[in-house]
């Protein structure tokens, strides 16, 4: 798993790589902790390189948004495949998160 | 006794469950099940074994976790034992239901029930059994 971060339209958008899963939940949330540290007011979590998020990479997600709403920050993700979307779905996190179908449309109006 | 059927005993480490993920599904290849289904015996397979490792065996490296897979009439059997006390399924709570939205657990056995065609576990509650269809 690798993040690429990248402050855009006064918004940071963070770019991840690869499988978010229980050997690599714990890096995910060292980045975002620091974003989180600094009170980043609003994040893009893009997902188009993601290929694989277990029970443990939605329960991170989750506290980083637990986190970030701590501040009144906001997060919106994005990119997702069908498969990803569906388990945000099952365990309807769809519903918390604010998710949209590209970087682009998640920027607009944040 | 099942046909075919393989059994692998890992210890209650996290860095086995990918081995164990991929053994099953490179195994899988001769009945040529879409890229769907492979993601979600993926998870599933890999949910269990952490479950197992985690809650069953508190990952104490001491305990194992035996994993057992064989396929009967198109379809894939997965069963994972750990060595704990077992818990009831029933009372895991449910993580969609509003006041549980923010917590950690329990969406683990959510996606498995969904994803998965049959789910059962044994009366102490230490063993799963899964099954999905490849085709």
């Amino acid at each position: 798993m690798a993040v690429k971060t990248e402050s855009k339209n006064g918004l940071m958008v963070c770019r991840v790589e690869g499988d978010i899963d229980i050997s690599c939940s714990p890096d995910l949330k060292k980045v975002f902790d620091k974003l989180i540290a600094q009170k980043t007011p609003k994040i893009v979590i893009e997902f188009s390189k993601v290929t694989y998020v277990d029970s443990s990479g939605l329960a991170t997600l989750v506290g980083i948004l637990k986190n970030m709403r701590s501040y009144g920050g906001r997060m919106r993700l994005a990119g997702m495949s069908t498969k990803i979307k569906g388990l945000f779905e099952i365990t309807k996190l769809d519903k918390l998160f604010e998710i949209m179908a590209t970087e682009e449309e998640a920027i607009a109006g944040l | 006794m099942e046909e075919n059927k393989v059994s692998i005993e890992i210890p209650s480490e996290i860095k086995y469950i990918r081995k164990v993920s991929s053994e099953i599904l490179e195994s899988l290849s001769p009945y040529g099940p879409d890229e769907k289904r492979l993601f979600d015996i993926k998870l599933c397979a890999e949910e269990a074994i952490r479950n197992a490792i985690v809650h069953g065996n508190r990952a104490d490296k001491k305990l194992h976790v035996r994993v057992s897979y064989w396929v009967e009439k198109d379809k894939l059997n997965i069963v994972v034992e750990d060595e704990g006390p077992g818990f009831d399924p029933e009372k895991v709570p449910d993580p969609t239901e509003k006041g549980n939205m923010f917590k950690e657990s329990g969406r683990g056995v959510r996606l498995i029930r969904k994803l998965m065609d049959k789910v059962d576990f044994n009366e102490k509650g230490n063993r799963i059994r899964m099954e999905k269809a490849l085709k």
